[in-house]
């Protein structure tokens, strides 16, 4: 938050906090002010008496929510988008970087560069879920060498939880998928989800568009794996899988009815050793199910198929019907419209994300809600009038 | 003195003494969860079921021999290998002379790994930790002027269990002993390999094969050969507490029986050959107590087999001091650990010891060392007196109760297993490595909060720097020479009957119809190599590949102070404000060493206080190390190396970012490196190095300065 919002919140005179601080009054009123940046020792200083509430950027955001890119900024990415679409993945991986990051200049960055990045639609993005353990990595891995065998270009997009607590992650992807990482033609980007919900991270569609402009022509997202990951998932792909478990004769091993809605193909893997009968009974199971469910897909029956990824068999059977899938698709022109469907499902969620960003930093942090909160405690006002209240003065047309 | 005291009398005499404390505050609860009290008297010992009995009788918690060391003292073994055969030679004559009285070879990781010297991905593992041998050859050089008819040669041999001990026999065939009269160990404990050391080379199930083959041949062919080393000395340096390592080896012994019995061997076939090793770390009476608990529960185990030889039901155990305890800071330090650790193992009844050179933390063992290493044995079995009385610590108040408690601990453990359905299948899920490695995560917790002391290290730090005279290795004139003798060997061989034999052993891994020691031990002898005869089973069983689970919260939840980790998750705020993302390290573990117990630590540590973490695959090259770092546009390369891999990976490391245009990358190093190491790697550009025994926090600290 801002330093006069945090002064004012906790009863701090800028006097007292210049004492605390043992820099001048006057500098105290300047930083407040937004004439002068305090200096490193005196920011750090700042972050640790406010516990953190007051931190480098919120000396810059005046400054930079104003400042639009210069033209060596410019230059710059317009520099890392041409090496990016000659293929360097040192470009690719920097060009991740930054569209992930937080710092508000780079979001600037981050904007102008996906907006300059050539668009393809001639890739393939594929959705991959499943319950932890299923084998995810495992068959992304044996389907990723097979890929690579017809020659394409695989990029698998992997989301690692960053815990709640400490915020830390491990991101350890290329240990289970070890074979594929190691390829020329292939590249596993590894990303912590960073308290974003839904099983990918906030910048996963502006990841998958730069992969693409690297020549990667076929993308893999794979999801954490948890409840309401799918639906996010699935508005970015072109073709959602979900993995199954072989299990003998109980009913949908627990998976939510609205996941296998969405999917376009099941997949039982570990169709392999002693689970193989299990498995082919799941198949079935499963091809009864779905005869009886909604495709989330115009004119499009969900397939239910197994493989062995660890032994690498049926993994030429699952790709044919995928590229079966997306032929069909095009045939019918419903790919393209998907993809535009993307796009829609993309900037309404941008939209979502700077609402939120913009209630978190700015309104959170404003006078007039502090005054607002202020009558709320004193029972002046009830929650319902006071978010009224709040919505009336920051957009103009609510009612 | 008329009055008879009770314990109500000394609870009051405490309390007085105590003043403002609580008699309670006394308890000290053990890293096995076990409540040990102050005081222990004649009632602790009622109803302990396993307190009676003789050594040299069932059920053994006394000794698996009658007379112990009162007639004759354990054996002085002392494992060292020295990059190639004629070094090592040297060295196990030098220790014959001078009061050692078994061998026991260290293989080099190359060797562990069943690749052969010239092999691309070994580069810089030839001659580290332990001897390079490719072949027969090497074997006969390696024993030259060593009859193997008499002498005991114990070999730590896992992975590349079939060549080298086919290779083993067959240079004894050449020296013109016979099979039967070979006495000696082989490891051969692939369970724990996948648990915690990592030099596995096949998948469980044909690794388990290959157990089976080597117990069945040698309770066939060679009765003074134990088969099987059953070890729980890996897992305790991983970071297991002693309750853990105990039950996880029994557990192990456990599935080695069954699939021996499976074979159709009788159990006393075999069980007589079945020897145990342990480590023995600082936790003197726990460490006493859990070897004495062992000995029972094998025998209660075993029993169920219905044995008619006393001998399958008698536990017998090699010991080695804990490497683990060991600290580079104030190094002189671990001459008295490791006398404690071998007083322990002493007071626990081991068959034989190996006592760790104080030097260890830093390099392998000069002369110098190596011989304060064997005196510390020699001093404790003919100075002390100690060996005059069988099993002196019976009918301790507090060791029996102990032992009682250990028992039950690592039988609610052995239940967990048991429950999944055995070893193998709670090693398939991850059970044990799991455990192990929560347990070392907080185990350094409390080291780096100064819960546990270590001296020299978290507590009473020398002022100075010591200069400690350490061996060098020159790793790339071993491989030299290794390569220039495997060009000769194959020169001079018959190649069809290399073909041959190697055909052989393909046809018996599938068809599953013929002894793969057997074949072995002829393909040696036509002079295959240990790579080839690796590569034809490979053909067959492929290659494991292991997957990588790490654990989180731990370590931050067993910090009990959190003004150590809130220093640093400021820091981390301050950058990630300042460069919209957190500080994000890629620990490295490059060459065959697979002691991940140091990486995972940091893994968990590190992003436990916030980084984000990427972890590289085991065996990693350092062209894949730097190609994962580019990708994933890390700030830090962090390498953990332990076998002195550094000298030639850490080089090649740094020429690969360069060719990748990614020289800002920064790399550090940790784990086993000389001192004197740390001005060549900060010359070739690695920003930093941390020895061991750095508290993780203050390295954190460290790093997040350098960005």
């Amino acid at each position: 938050m801002l330093l006069k919002d945090y002064l004012q919140l906790n009863k701090i005179s800028s006097k007292q906090f210049s004492r605390i601080l043992k820099v001048s009054e006057i500098s105290i009123s300047r930083y407040i002010n937004g004439n002068r940046i305090p200096n490193k020792r005196i920011l750090r200083a700042i972050f640790k008496e406010t516990n953190g509430f007051v931190s480098a950027n919120d000396f810059l955001i005046n400054d930079i929510k104003n400042i639009e890119l210069n033209n060596k900024d410019k230059d710059d990415i317009r520099k890392l988008v041409r090496e990016i679409t000659l293929g360097s993945i040192k470009s690719l991986a920097k060009a991740i970087t930054l569209v992930e990051s937080s710092n508000l200049l780079d979001q600037k960055k981050s904007d102008f560069l996906i907006s300059i990045l050539p668009k393809k639609n001639n890739t393939i993005r594929i959705g991959i879920s499943g319950v932890p353990g299923v084998g995810k990595s495992t068959f992304i891995e044996s389907l990723g060498l097979y890929l690579l065998q017809e020659n394409f270009k695989v990029a698998v997009l992997a989301v690692d939880p960053s815990s709640q607590k400490t915020g830390g992650s491990i991101l350890g992807d290329k240990t289970r998928m070890e074979r594929l990482s190691i390829k020329k033609n292939a590249y596993i980007r590894p990303s912590p989800s960073q308290g974003h919900l839904g099983g990918v991270t906030k910048s996963t569609r502006e990841t998958i568009n730069c992969a693409e402009a690297a020549g990667f022509d076929v993308v893999f997202v794979e999801t954490m794996g948890v409840g309401q990951a799918e639906t996010a998932v699935h508005s970015m792909v072109d073709i959602f899988l979900v993995l199954l478990l072989p299990s003998g004769g109980d009913d949908l091993q627990g998976i939510k009815k609205g996941i296998i809605e969405l999917a376009d193909l099941l997949v039982v893997n570990k169709a392999d050793g002693s689970l193989l009968s299990t498995a082919k009974v799941t198949v079935n199971d499963y091809k009864n199910a779905i005869s009886i469910i909604n495709s989330a897909r115009d004119s499009w029956k969900p397939k239910v198929e197994m493989c062995s990824s660890i032994n690498h068999e049926g993994i030429a059977n699952i790709w044919n019907r995928i590229s079966g899938f997306i032929k069909e698709r095009k045939k019918r022109k419903y790919f393209l419209e998907n993809r535009i469907n993307q796009n829609k499902n993309w900037m309404w969620d941008l939209v979502d994300q700077k609402i939120k960003n913009f209630i978190e930093k700015d309104i959170k942090n404003n006078q007039i809600s502090y005054e607002i909160e202020k009558k709320l405690s004193n029972n002046k006002l009830n929650s319902i009038n006071a978010a009224n209240e709040i919505l009336g003065i920051y957009l103009k047309n609510f009612k | 003195m008329a009055k008879n005291y009770t314990i109500d009398d000394w609870n009051k005499q405490a309390e007085k003494e105590l003043r403002e404390k609580k008699l309670s505050d006394l308890k000290w609860e053990t890293p096995e969860g076990i409540m040990v009290k102050p005081l222990y008297t004649k009632e602790d010992l009622e109803g302990l079921e396993h307190t009676d009995g003789f050594p040299g009788l069932p059920p053994f918690t006394r000794g698996p021999r009658a007379t112990m060391y009162s007639n004759r003292p354990w054996t002085i073994r002392q494992y060292a290998g020295f990059s190639t055969a004629s070094e090592s030679n040297r060295f196990y004559k030098e220790g014959l002379k001078n009061g050692v009285m078994g061998l026991s070879v260290a293989f080099d990781l190359a060797t562990h790994r069943g690749y052969d010297s010239d092999h691309p991905r070994v580069v810089a593992d030839v001659g580290n930790a332990g001897v390079a041998i490719d072949s027969i050859e090497d074997m006969k050089v390696l024993f030259e002027g060593i009859p193997l008819n008499k002498m005991s040669v114990s070999m730590t041999m896992n992975g590349a269990v079939l060549p080298v001990l086919g290779s083993f026999i067959a240079a004894g065939i050449e020296q013109g002993c016979s099979k039967s009269e070979l006495t000696g160990t082989i490891q051969n404990d692939i369970l724990k390999e996948f648990m915690v050391r990592n030099t596995y080379i096949y998948p469980p199930q044909p690794s388990m094969r290959i157990v089976a083959d080597i117990i069945e041949f040698t309770s066939r062919e060679m009765p003074k050969f134990n088969s099987i080393s059953i070890s729980g000395y890996h897992m305790q340096e991983a970071g297991a507490n002693q309750v853990q390592e105990l039950a996880y080896t029994l557990a192990d012994g456990l599935e080695y029986v069954k699939i021996a019995l499976d074979r159709g061997l009788n159990i006393d076939d075999f069980a007589p050959r079945l020897s145990f090793f342990w480590s023995i770390g600082m936790n003197f009476f726990m460490e006493v107590a859990k070897m004495r608990a062992a000995r029972f529960m094998w025998s209660e185990m075993i029993k169920n087999f219905n044995p008619k030889n006393m001998k399958s039901l008698a536990l017998r155990t090699h010991c080695q001091t804990s490497g683990v305890s060991l600290t580079e800071q104030d190094a002189y330090n671990n001459v008295v650990r490791t006398t404690v650790e071998a007083m322990a193992a002493v007071f626990g009844g081991t068959q034989s010891l190996h006592t760790n050179s104080f030097d260890e933390a830093l390099a392998l063992p000069t002369s110098f060392s190596a011989r304060i290493a064997r005196n510390t044995q020699l001093i404790l079995a003919e100075e002390t007196g100690i060996t005059n009385v069988i099993d002196p610590l019976a009918g301790s108040y507090y060791v029996e109760n102990l032992t009682s408690n250990i028992i039950k601990e690592a039988k609610k453990l052995m239940k967990e297993v048991e429950d999944v359905g055995g070893m193998v299948k709670a090693i398939e899920l991850g059970i044990p490595k799991m455990r192990i490695e929560e347990s070392s995560a907080k185990k350094q917790a409390r080291v780096d909060s100064k819960e546990e002391t270590i001296v020299g290290v978290n507590k009473y730090q020398p002022n100075e720097q010591q200069d400690i005279n350490i061996l060098s290795i020159d790793n790339e004139q071993a491989r030299k020479e290794q390569v220039a003798k495997l060009d000769i060997l194959k020169k001079n061989r018959d190649l069809s009957k290399v073909n041959n034999s190697l055909a052989k052993l393909i046809s018996a891994a599938e068809n599953n119809n013929s002894n793969l020691l057997e074949l072995s031990i002829e393909a040696s002898l036509n002079r295959c190599t240990i790579g080839e005869i690796t590569e034809a089973l490979e053909k067959v069983f492929d290659r494991h590949k292991p997957s990588s689970k790490t654990i989180s919260g731990v370590y931050a939840n067993s910090v009990k102070s959190s003004d150590m980790l809130s220093g640093v998750k400021k820091e981390i705020e301050i950058f990630k404000n300042k460069f919209g993302r957190r500080p994000r390290i890629l620990v490295v573990k490059m060459g065959q060493d697979g002691h991940d117990r140091g990486s995972k630590l940091i893994a968990t540590a590190f992003a436990d206080l916030g980084f984000d973490v990427d972890i590289g695959p085991l065996f990693q090259t350092p062209e894949e190390a730097a190609k994962q770092a580019v990708e994933n546009d890390v700030h830090i390369i962090g390498v953990s190396t332990l076998a002195a891999g550094h000298k030639t990976l850490v080089p090649i490391l740094m020429k690969e970012l360069k060719k990748l245009d990614a020289e800002s990358i920064k790399v550090i190093c940790g784990g086993v490196i000389p001192p004197n190491d740390y001005p060549f790697l900060e010359e070739i550009g690695v920003t930093k190095v941390f020895g061991p025994g750095t508290s993780i926090p203050d390295a954190a600290l460290e790093i997040i300065k350098l960005l």
